[in-house]
């Protein structure tokens, strides 16, 4: 990723920090509002490939942290060389308390299932996503499992440790 | 005609691996299918914060028992991405060596699963046999059949035993030997190629918009491997070429496999011949007090399946603070699948997800 | 693509006539291969029982179990591992952790047992466990279980290459033999901070050198800190239990390092070094450890010798509230470690960094002072509540053969030269000893002879009873002597100190050892007496050994005073001797003769002074 992207960037977008740490996973941190418009932004750029969204709970901070992963397909005529090898990490960073943010589907379609996934394991909540529904988990949890407050290990105990042992059964 | 609902798996038939589609059809046509993961659900991202950073490592092979080395490639670049260390340059190629093995073996393994599920059983027998020679290797190599626990930061755990080499080409002359049977019984078979011939068909362009990758991609006419856009272990040393195809359909993506697995046996062989001599192994920190500095990382290497990504988050402990997977099954089993099977017939449900070459516990991790 | 021909699938039709490729299970079982991750093999006699694989075991699979019957020693512990084969995952982690490499995995795949219990299990090997372990003719797959396991198996097997610790030292900086040979400048330059951390980041924290340390430093603790790049936090958990660090960290024994799991396929930590870089990185201690004595108690404690076990005895008994007086004869503190050891190994900056924050605590220190001379033992007796005697072993012995009072003794030549002129030594020197203060006398006459004869030929010679594999002094030291250019003669012993006509030496005459210890494995050298050597010598140092010096105490009282048959003091389980309030540490009571024994012993004496005190009303 180049400087003239970078300033191309922080020039439509205001209170965003570009960090090119090194070539192939620059880092853009913006607030809420924005992610969406960025997200377009980028795809428009031809960073059309939503890798994942991935979300980390930043516990002491209170605060959830959301990590779009856009990369590049190929095209036949490359605007930019190299575009390919770069993936963009776009975060932005939620309150726990307040844990909703709008739904990127109306840019990247895949986004559905990680959104789906990180309401089920985290908590937040998606504006706008049609289907909200449990992926994986068959159970329902006090808290949110992949949160940093659940504690898994308090969790078995409390409910495999209640099921008698099988020699301990008649 | 009456609306039904028809539960497809994780108990059936034409179902491989603990997955399950829920399936509103009217008569054999399906109206809407609804993926349904979660029966392979262990939670290892989160067992993984309670670890430490070696305690993970013979974790994340577990992820997919299909192919556990490339999660096991992951997830060493992904940790010495973020601390910084370095790999001997023997290791690479051995680490190239081994993921291409890996590669052969885990297309053997969609292989008999494709061919078993369509009813090619002898075909199906012998892919059986062949991801054995595959697995003998391994258990050579490294003293597992299934999960080898073989890469891990800093190289690889062991160099080839004596006379390996010899071995790997025994093995893979016996693989590529049999390819004519494979294609007289079973890619140019009349009987195969209409059962697979227009079926789950995609548009490169529908595939870029749902996010795919790997040989769905490929079966669309587009070159995206991250070997080749990327080049990690020892790809860049040697030449070698993305094959792919035009159609998009689940004839064109099984040939996808084929080639590439041909190509793979080609690139090993080409690896033996160059491959230096040397240290396989940097020793990491102890680990009982190995940190990490706060900081995040992602790297991404081309599974036997796809893209396949991993994010990982240090807050500078001994254990990592988030590690997230990117599989490539993910948006193929659960919204690529969910399309294709729109308007499809009840009977092709199995061969269509068997050609996204979608595995399941890879998508519930 | 062409569509295909329904007809060429039968080209596979020759396959029906080739031989299976599957193999006649169970009759014709698959080999596993070499490297095959199965159940569990533990060399029982190098398994240290240090517990990393329990501690690495990333399912918890492990845990140790101890084992009556192993008696524990210092550098093993009496537990062994269990595996929990439901809980394994055959990654073969702890295999690769094991630093003594006893822990392996075999072959053995299979387990039949219809006790389901069985499948977790303390794995030993054949000679640990023989009535489980079969010969391969006698193997089979129906049979086998628990009770039947076959020999010489072997799979995933530990390699050094790979293992998960670092089996070599980060290497301290040294002054080469060939420069340090001529001056007095020390050996041992220390640990940069960056060699420090690296170093202390091999520490598994197993802790077997805790327990095999006579005073029980938390080693683990200590290390971590100096990894973490906490030395202060480092000098605070040292002081816990020694007091002297800059001292033991220039000249403790080191029975951690002998103890350290890494020691047994690699290097050991380099604990001392290690304190040693606290000591000296830390400059200003008080700041550093902020400790303040308790109130005062009001009693008065007396201790004779400001040795490593006196000066421990002042700094831990200050620490509980009690006065506490020290005597030595000496110009300060340390005793036997101000005079002893070399310059080179040990400065006087060091002993008096220790000694001087030991004062600050309120330690009245009386120096110049020797009991029995300047001050009466039995007045010590009257004006003090409890005596502590930490005399230690001051007076050289000598060989007693003819003319050996022309001889130097050990102690006079390392005390001069410490503290005091340095002794005139001639150009061929012979020192007769072969254990520690041996090398100490050797490697110091050399020095002295290349400062006072430069850029002429001098030897310095040193002739022990014991032949190299007995000799008592440690290997890195006789190492070091060799590089200085010190010449061994090993198993010879004297027998007559040869003068000339003016009565001045001229050679040892020697003879030599048949044998050094009896049968019963008693001190008893005998000799061919055919056999002799002559010597050239015109300097002749006796270090064969060292003894206490009892003269300060009054007849009547030594009389009372107990020994035991190795002729050390007898005391009690809190170090006091048969004389009420008189309480004794050091090497006048153990046999290891070292400072850190002395501060264990010193440790103990103390809860019993305190004890002791407590009981009796303030004077």
């Amino acid at each position: 990723m180049n400087k003239e992207f970078k300033q191309e960037l922080e020039s439509i977008f205001r209170d965003i920090t570009v960090n090119i740490t090194d070539d192939v996973t620059p880092v853009i941190a913006a607030a809420k509002p924005q992610i969406l418009a960025i997200l377009r932004f980028l795809k428009d750029k031809g960073y059309g490939h939503l890798a994942m969204i991935s979300c980390v709970d930043w516990l002491k901070e209170a605060q959830f942290e959301l990590v779009y992963l856009v990369s590049a397909y190929l095209k036949g005529d490359n605007e930019e060389p190299g575009q390919e090898k770069i993936t963009i990490l776009l975060k932005t960073r939620i309150d726990r308390d307040n844990a909703e943010l709008p739904t990127a589907i109306p840019v990247f379609e895949n986004a559905e299932p990680y959104e789906r996934e990180i309401h089920e394991l985290f908590g937040i909540h998606f504006t706008g996503h049609p289907r909200l529904l449990p992926l994986f988990l068959e159970r329902e949890y006090k808290i949110p499992p992949f949160r940093k407050d659940f504690d898994s290990r308090e969790y078995v105990k409390e409910v495999f440790d209640k099921i008698p042992f099988v020699e301990d059964k008649e | 005609m009456r609306e039904l609902e028809l539960y497809f798996g994780p108990q059936h038939m034409g179902m491989v691996g603990n997955f399950s589609i829920t399936l509103k059809v009217e008569g054999d046509r399906i109206l809407q299918a609804i993926s349904n993961p979660g029966y392979l659900h262990r939670g290892f991202e989160k067992l993984m914060e309670y670890r430490t950073w070696i305690q993970n490592f013979p974790i994340v092979c577990r992820m997919n028992v299909v192919e556990p080395d490339s999660m096991e490639m992951i997830y060493a670049m992904g940790v010495e991405k973020l601390a910084g260390l370095e790999v001997p340059e023997r290791a690479h190629y051995l680490r190239s060596v081994y993921l291409e093995l890996a590669r052969v073996g885990s297309h053997l393994f969609g292989l008999w699963a494709y061919s078993n599920m369509l009813g090619f059983d002898t075909v199906a027998q012998w892919a059986m046999y062949h991801r054995d020679l595959v697995l003998d290797l391994f258990e050579e190599l490294t003293g597992g059949r299934v999960y080898h626990i073989y890469i891990w930061p800093g190289g690889v755990r062991r160099d080839f035993p004596k006379g390996f080499k010899d071995k790997i080409v025994s093995a893979l002359h016996s693989i590529g030997g049999c390819v004519p049977d494979y294609n007289n019984t079973f890619f140019e078979n009349r009987l195969f190629y209409d059962r697979a011939k227009g079926i789950g068909k995609i548009s490169q362009k529908e595939a870029m918009e749902l996010g795919a990758a790997g040989q769905v991609l490929r079966a669309t006419g587009m070159k995206y491997d991250i070997r080749k856009i990327q080049p990690y272990a020892a790809y860049d040393k040697v030449d070698w070429e993305v094959p792919i195809r035009e159609e998009g359909d689940a004839y064109s993506r099984i040939l996808v496999i084929r080639d590439e697995m041909i190509e793979s046996v080609h690139m090993i062989f080409k690896l033996l011949d160059v491959m230096p001599e040397g240290p396989v192994y940097h020793r990491i920190p102890n680990p009982f007090k190995w940190t990490i500095p706060r900081g995040d990382a992602y790297v991404r290497i081309e599974s036997s399946r796809g893209e396949l990504g991993l994010y990982l988050v240090s807050d500078g402990g001994d254990k990592p603070y988030r590690a997230h997977f990117r599989t490539p099954s993910y948006p193929h089993g659960l919204i690529i699948l969910e399309r294709l099977l729109k308007g499809a017939s009840v009977a092709d449900v199995g061969n269509i997800m068997i050609s996204l070459y979608v595995v399941a516990p890879e998508i519930d991790r | 693509m062409k569509k295909g021909n329904i007809f060429s699938p039968f080209k596979a039709i020759r396959h029906l006539f080739r031989k299976p490729k599957t193999l006649k299970y169970p009759f014709e079982p698959k080999e596993p291969a070499r490297r095959y991750r199965g159940f569990h093999l533990n060399d029982w006699d190098a398994c240290t029982g240090c517990g990393n694989c329990a501690d690495i075991c990333p399912n918890g699979a492990i845990i140790m179990v101890e084992i009556p019957e192993i008696k524990p020693e210092p550098g093993k512990k009496n537990q062994r591992p269990k595996l929990d084969y439901g809980r394994c995952c055959f990654c073969g982690l702890c295999v690769d952790i094991c630093p003594p490499g006893a822990l392996s995995l075999t072959g053995d795949y299979f387990h039949i047992h219809f006790d389901t219990k069985t499948f977790s299990f303390i794995p030993g090997d054949e000679k640990s466990d023989p009535e489980h372990f079969v010969d391969p003719q006698n193997y089979s797959l129906l049979k086998a279980s628990l009770s039947h396991r076959k020999k010489n198996f072997p799979g995933f097997s530990p390699d050094i290459e790979y293992a998960l610790f670092e089996p070599e030292r980060v290497p301290m900086p040294q002054v080469e033999p060939e420069e340090r040979s001529l001056s007095f400048i020390e050996q041992v330059l220390g640990y940069s901070e960056k060699e420090a951390r690296a170093e202390a980041a091999r520490c598994l924290e197993c802790k077997l050198c805790e327990e095999a340390c006579p005073a029980h430093l938390k080693i683990s603790d200590y290390i971590k800190a100096i990894y973490l790049g906490e030395p202060e936090e480092s000098l605070r958990k040292i002081y816990e239990d020694n007091p002297i660090p800059a001292i033991c960290g220039r000249i403790c024994m080191k029975h951690c390092e002998a103890a350290c799991s890494l020691s047994v396929r690699g290097e050991a930590l380099s604990i001392r070094w290690l304190k040693r870089f606290v000591a000296d990185t830390v400059r200003d201690y008080q700041k550093a450890l902020q400790q303040k004595p308790a109130p005062s108690t009001g009693k008065k404690l007396a201790i004779i010798g400001a040795g490593p076990g006196g000066l421990s005895m002042a700094y831990f008994s200050a620490l509980k509230g009690h006065h506490v007086t020290v005597f030595d004869s000496l110009p300060g503190g340390g005793g036997m470690l101000r005079v002893g050891p070399p310059l080179y190994r040990l400065p006087i900056e060091a002993i008096d960094k220790d000694v001087n924050y030991i004062k600050s605590l309120g330690v009245e220190f009386r120096f110049n002072a020797t009991v029995g001379k300047n001050i009466s033992f039995g007045d010590i007796l009257k004006q003090y509540d409890a005596v502590y005697l930490g005399i230690g072993m001051t007076m050289s012995r000598s060989t007693k053969v003819r003319n050996s009072e022309k001889c130097i003794l050990a102690l006079n030549f390392l005390e001069r030269n410490k503290i005091r002129e340095k002794v005139n030594v001639g150009k061929k020197v012979v020192v007769i000893g072969g254990g520690n203060v041996a090398m100490d006398v050797a490697r110091e006459s050399i020095r002295l002879q290349h400062i006072q004869h430069p850029g002429e030929e001098v030897v310095t010679s040193a002739v022990s009873l014991e032949d190299w594999d007995i000799m008592p002094a440690n290997k890195e030291e006789i190492e070091e002597a060799k590089e200085e250019g010190i010449r061994f003669n090993p198993a010879w012993g004297p027998k007559d100190v040869l003068l000339d006509d003016k009565g001045n030496i001229r050679g040892l005459l020697c003879m030599k050892v048949k044998r050094v210890f009896d049968d019963a494995g008693r001190f008893s050298p005998t000799f061919y007496e055919d056999q002799e050597m002559i010597l050239e010598a015109d300097t002749i140092i006796e270090a064969i050994g060292q003894a206490s010096d009892f003269s300060f105490i009054p007849k009547e009282m030594f009389d009372q005073l107990k020994f035991t048959p190795r002729r050390k003091i007898q005391v009690d389980e809190y170090g006091m001797t048969s004389l009420p309030g008189v309480f004794a540490g050091g090497d006048i009571v153990n046999t290891n003769l070292d400072a850190v024994t002395a501060i264990a012993d010193a440790k103990i004496a103390t809860e019993g002074v305190d004890h002791y005190l407590s009981a009796i009303p303030i004077s």
